[in-house]
């Protein structure tokens, strides 16, 4: 009994040993297409860098807005996220495919669908970041012009475009990831419906007074302010 | 000798070119040009192209104002010759083909004529009304003075008759009477006189003024017409085809009543156009002479315009406004010696520069539009002028035949001549004259015996009408002449700089456009407006046809 | 050589009619026929008075206009087709329309006025506000005049104003073009003003014409030119200024001024940041006159929407102004109406940190002269508040107060503009 269970333990050892020896140059070589792939990725990041330093991308994205949102999120500066959102994209596809050669039966299939996927988070996450772009812009404009205008609570209205327009965007960049797409649909529709009908509402029925005692009020300041802003000019 | 009946508006036909006797060739060698002369040169102005000459007063005078003082209407100043001289000279113009107009000043005589002598001998004499006497000088204020420069009063004092005498020009100028039917029927007794020797017509001098009248300007009054209108009656009935011409020095309208119905006078001259074709030429536009011939009324179809650039009185300015004036004066006489009695007393040449490209586009102009053209003396080789010689005298100067002795005018000694030759280096006789310019295809002289050929190559010129186009570049002054179904057009460019200009020819589509010099042909009308460019100053003459 | 692309080819046979000119009249028009068919006529007549030999012509740039503004301008028109003309007129006077397309902007149509006038080899241009309401005849000849005679590159107009019009002018594009380019020119942005040949020759192969300040403003960007270019200057008085029934809004004011202002100052950094001194423009005529009559001016309403601009925009004036420029600004929104300051050195700091931020492109251009809207009108406040009482004596010397303090801070500036990044 004892030299059965020697063996079969040295049997099982073997066998070990035979499939270590089997899979471990296979694990070299990913661990070799991963150093290679870190390399191959940090030189396009260098790249990349000075491409964008040379283009003044940083100044592009600062007159965008994008730095300021970045900012804001304690990001770092539009060209760096660019570099690294790159750097990790690199590496990790190299990576990934690099594993995918270990030949681990459904392993490969799981890899494949990570690389399927990542494209569509790049243009998610584009589209949600264009659309807090879009988002800070037009809230600014907004706001600008409702100051200007002489508007009651222009940061109001400001921030609610902002909301309206950020909604959209993020609906978009769900939809995009294909991420429980009915129910943001549906729940998109839904608020944004609500908010329409409900401002009609508002303003058709329970506001009609206040409704139309604003719009007297704004027509007569117009005219009035009209009247007296006509008697200097500016130039 | 009796002149045989001409055909009927020969003078629409005609190139007048005007001359004084004194001034064109001395036969005698006295200094002093004269009719034996002026006949041997005949052959030139045939050889020119002209048929017609208009000769300046050659009738005895003091010569106080070259011969515009007459004191004897039907003889001849002993310095120009004789009767029979006169006599002669006719008879070899009408060998070349020349019709001859004298000048008759009707208005005025010197007051050393015979009946002015007669006149102012006492109040009783016969004569005393033949003039305008007055006991003061307050009559007829309305009346302009005529020679600011001279004159400052229409009336002078005559000491012998302890009287005033009227007189619109000189004080030496004694006005005739016309009231007086004695005065017309001399006056005609005149005219009959130089009819009956064959002249072909007559250039009546000053006739704006023949009748005084209180309260008016004394100007083309209807009693002034009713002279007119009379003389031309009679002319007509025992000198049919005979012509009067008048010198009027008035704006178009007024000039419009001197020919009535056609039985005034037969021509008058354009003067208010004159001096808007040199304005219009400095201005680089149209606008002044396309006003005034705008302005221009329709004339009886027997009548006619008389065209000219310049003549032997001063440029006028008298019949333009005072901005005009002085644009004038400082374009064309910035040297105040230039300017005499509300005008410029310079020659062609010297107001252009001596350009030869505006010369031509001048005597272009001249010669196709509607009216006779006259020449002036010694213009058609570019003569200068002598402005130091005094009142209009600087271009009456001796015609430059060749460059030689006294510029071949006289044998005389140069100082008898009666007035100094022209001598600077650029218009003295040695530059230019007759004889070098001959001599060469592309002189002056040349170019408008060529010019002149093809004027009178068609008739479209002298009868036909015009219609002025108003091509939107202004530098360009374009009009059509039409008799029948004959069409020329023609386009000049006032400007000194190369011009385009689009006409609108679209009712004579289809056309071909000839030039009428060179021959050539230009492109047929199309649809579009005619488009042409036209080098510095340049003019084109276009016989429409359509093949 | 002027860009054909901006004349069609029905302006170009019109200008080759016209052919060669002495002075050239540029109308920038769109729906002006209640006073345009006026000025035609008044600047008809200065030219028959004063000009009566000279070859002209009128080029009206109309911007699309659907009332009779393009017939009354060509009324004026002296030539000899049709009724013979009872004016007493040398010459032909011409006048030129296009209808450009696109937007209707002053920038377009002096565009195709300097070009014509380049083609046209214009001894002298001058421009002529459609509004014009106060024009003379004598205008055109204290406009035009110091360009004939004395050789002038540049001539502006000096108005009688009401002491209170036009405080954009007199505080903010007066005083700092004063200070930034060495030479006091009263109205940067005139509405009639004169050229010579050689000055449109620079301006026409300007970049002014493709850049959005220029097609809103280029009047600022022509006299900045004529500044920076150190050609030389003349001013004239005229008159009273003509005024708009209604005035422009305060926003499109800014638009049409110190956005291009601005914009200028980039393209000419290189002169105006090393001006040290100013000194006065040969003027004919007062250099200030001011009318007193009395205006209706809702200063409550000016205090208030300073006090809520800053307010409410905060956030985008952290991005423009310097944090202590901003503190004092709340500050100042703290304070009552009757105790209400805006000193000079605030204003001046305020302008110059817009400025350099407007040439970092901090956030968006437009925003940013947005953003000074309300600031403005609290200096606008703040001066009227202040003068109300002054003599005409007085504001004039506030107003070179003014000019000194922009120069006194121009360092600043200079400092600001070449910083690498915003709020270093």
């Amino acid at each position: 009994m004892g030299n059965l269970i020697a063996s079969e333990l040295s049997q099982a050892w073997n066998e070990f040993a035979r499939s270590f020896a089997h899979l471990l140059p296979r694990l070299l070589a990913v661990l070799i297409i991963v150093v290679v792939g870190w390399v191959i990725a940090y030189l396009t990041k260098i790249v990349l860098r000075s491409v964008l330093r040379l283009v003044k991308f940083d100044r592009f994205s600062e007159r965008a807005g994008a730095a300021q949102l970045l900012n804001t999120a304690a990001l770092p500066s539009a060209s760096e996220l660019l570099c690294q959102l790159v750097f990790w994209l690199i590496w990790l596809g190299i990576g990934m495919a690099g594993v995918s050669f270990l030949g681990i039966a459904g392993l490969q299939q799981d890899i494949a669908s990570f690389l399927h996927f990542l494209p569509k988070f790049f243009v998610a996450v584009l589209i949600v970041f264009f659309g807090m772009l879009a988002a800070n812009f037009f809230a600014r404009a907004a706001l600008l012009a409702a100051v200007n205008a002489g508007l009651p609570s222009p940061q109001l209205l400001s921030l609610s475009l902002k909301v309206v327009i950020v909604v959209l965007a993020l609906s978009m960049g769900f939809e995009e990831l294909g991420l429980a797409q009915n129910t943001i649909l549906i729940a998109f529709s839904i608020l944004f419906g609500a908010l329409m009908l409900g401002l009609a509402i508002a303003f058709g029925m329970g506001g009609r007074d206040l409704a139309r005692q604003f719009l007297e009020k704004r027509f007569s300041e117009r005219r009035a302010e009209k009247n007296k802003a006509s008697d200097l000019s500016p130039l | 000798m009796e002149a045989t009946p001409p055909p009927a508006l020969w003078y629409k036909d005609a190139i007048i070119y005007q001359v004084h006797v004194r001034a064109m060739f001395d036969s005698n060698g006295d200094g002093i040009g004269d009719f034996r002369g002026l006949a041997q040169k005949l052959d030139y102005l045939r050889d020119l192209g002209t048929n017609a000459i208009w000769l300046m007063p050659f009738f005895p005078s003091p010569l106080r104002d070259d011969g515009y003082d007459i004191s004897d209407y039907t003889a001849v100043h002993p310095s120009y010759g004789t009767l029979e001289d006169f006599k002669v000279f006719l008879d070899t113009a009408r060998d070349r083909g020349i019709r001859v107009i004298i000048e008759l000043v009707l208005n005025h005589t010197s007051d050393q004529h015979p009946w002015f002598q007669e006149s102012r001998s006492s109040v009783h004499n016969p004569r005393r009304d033949w003039y305008v006497w007055s006991d003061t000088d307050t009559r007829y204020r309305g009346a302009r003075i005529i020679f600011l420069d001279t004159e400052n009063s229409n009336w002078a004092w005559d000491p012998v008759s302890k009287a005033y005498y009227w007189h619109r020009f000189f004080s030496h100028q004694p006005d005739l009477n016309y009231d007086n039917p004695a005065v017309r029927e001399e006056i005609w007794k005149v005219m009959k006189f130089w009819l009956e020797l064959g002249v072909d017509g007559f250039r009546l001098d000053a006739v704006p003024y023949l009748v005084e009248r209180e309260g008016t300007t004394c100007e083309n009054l209807p009693e002034t017409h009713a002279v007119i209108k009379e003389l031309r009656c009679r002319l007509d009935q025992d000198f049919p085809g005979r012509m009067l011409l008048a010198e009027a020095n008035q704006w178009p309208a007024d000039l419009r009543a001197y020919f009535a119905d056609g039985d005034e006078f037969h021509m008058a001259f354009h003067f208010p156009l004159m001096p808007r074709m040199f304005m219009g030429l400095k201005l680089e536009d149209r606008k002044p002479i396309t006003e005034i011939l705008q302005q221009t009324p329709s004339i009886p179809d027997p009548c006619q315009w008389c065209l000219f650039l310049r003549n032997h009185d001063e440029l006028t300015l008298e019949m333009v406004t005072d901005m005009e004036r002085d644009y004038m004066y400082d374009e064309y006489a910035q040297d105040k010696g230039m300017r005499l009695n509300l005008g410029i007393r310079r020659r062609l040449a010297p107001l252009l520069d001596n350009d030869r490209r505006r010369i031509e586009l001048m005597n272009g102009i001249l010669l196709s539009l509607p009216g006779t053209p006259v020449i002036y003396y010694g213009d058609e080789i570019g003569m200068g002028d002598n402005i130091f010689l005094g009142d209009r005298n600087g271009v009456r100067t001796p015609m430059q035949w060749d460059g030689g002795w006294n510029a071949g005018f006289s044998s005389a000694d140069p100082e008898s001549l009666y007035a100094a030759l022209i001598l600077n280096p650029v218009y003295g006789y040695p530059a230019v004259n007759i004889h070098s310019q001959g001599r060469s295809q592309h002189s002056l002289l040349s170019w408008m015996r060529r010019i002149i050929q093809v004027r009178k190559s068609t008739s479209i010129f002298g009868h036909g009408s015009m219609e002025i186009l108003y091509p939107a570049n202004h530098r360009v002054l374009a009009y059509l002449r039409q008799l029948g179904r004959e069409t020329v057009l023609v386009v000049n460019n006032l400007s000194a700089s190369a011009q385009a200009v689009e006409l609108d020819l679209s009712r004579f589509k289809g056309n071909i456009l000839i030039e009428m010099f060179g021959r050539n042909i230009f492109p047929r009308v199309g649809d579009l407006p005619y488009l042409l460019t036209l080098g510095p100053y340049q003019f084109f003459w276009f016989r429409l046809r359509r093949i | 050589m002027a860009d054909d692309d901006i004349l069609s080819d029905d302006l170009l046979r019109q200008l080759i009619s016209v052919g060669e000119v002495d002075i050239l009249v540029g109308l920038h028009t769109h729906n002006h026929a209640e006073t345009v068919g006026h000025v035609v006529q008044v600047i008809r007549d200065g030219l028959l008075k004063y000009f009566p030999r000279e070859r002209v012509a009128i080029v009206n740039a109309d911007g699309g206009s659907q009332d009779r503004t393009i017939d009354l301008v060509r009324a004026v028109s002296i030539s000899d087709v049709g009724n013979v003309s009872t004016i007493q007129a040398l010459r032909t006077m011409h006048i030129v329309s296009t209808q450009y397309s696109g937007t209707p902007s002053a920038g377009k149509a002096m565009h195709i006025v300097v070009a014509a006038a380049d083609l046209l080899r214009a001894k002298a241009c001058v421009i002529v506000a459609p509004e014009s309401s106060e024009i003379q005849p004598e205008w055109i000849d204290r406009l035009l005049r110091p360009i004939f005679q004395e050789h002038f590159d540049f001539v502006t107009p000096v108005y009688r104003r009401h002491r209170f019009e036009g405080i954009l002018v007199t505080n903010l594009l007066y005083p700092m073009t004063s200070a930034l380019y060495g030479r006091q020119v009263r109205e940067p942005r005139p509405a009639e003003f004169a050229f010579s040949a050689e000055f449109a020759g620079r301006l026409l192969g300007h970049e002014l014409w493709t850049a959005d300040a220029g097609r809103l403003g280029p009047e600022i960007c022509f006299t900045v030119e004529a500044l920076s270019d150190g050609l030389r200057i003349f001013q004239t008085f005229l008159g009273p200024k003509g005024r708009l029934e209604q005035s422009p809004d305060l926003v499109v004011a800014l638009r049409q001024t110190v956005g291009p202002l601005f914009w200028s100052m980039e393209r000419t950094n290189s002169k105006w940041s090393a001006e040290n001194q100013t000194q006065r423009v040969p003027t004919f005529g007062p250099e200030f006159e001011v009318t007193s009559q009395a205006v209706n001016v809702d200063r409550k309403r000016l205090h208030h929407m300073f006090r809520s601009g800053v307010g409410d925009l905060q956030d985008v004036l952290k991005s423009i102004l310097s944090p202590g420029t901003l503190t004092q600004l709340q500050h100042a929104t703290t304070l009552d109406e009757d105790k209400f300051q805006f000193a000079d050195e605030l204003w001046v700091r305020t302008i110059y940190e817009f400025a350099a931020s407007y040439h970092h492109e901090v956030i968006n251009r437009d925003h940013i002269l947005q953003a000074l809207a309300p600031l403005y009108r609290g200096r606008a406040y703040a001066f009227l508040t202040q003068n109300s009482e002054a003599s005409a004596d007085r504001l004039e010397a506030r107003t070179q107060e003014l000019i000194q303090s922009f120069e006194r801070s121009k360092p600043y500036l200079l400092e600001l503009w070449t910083a690498k990044e915003r709020g270093s």
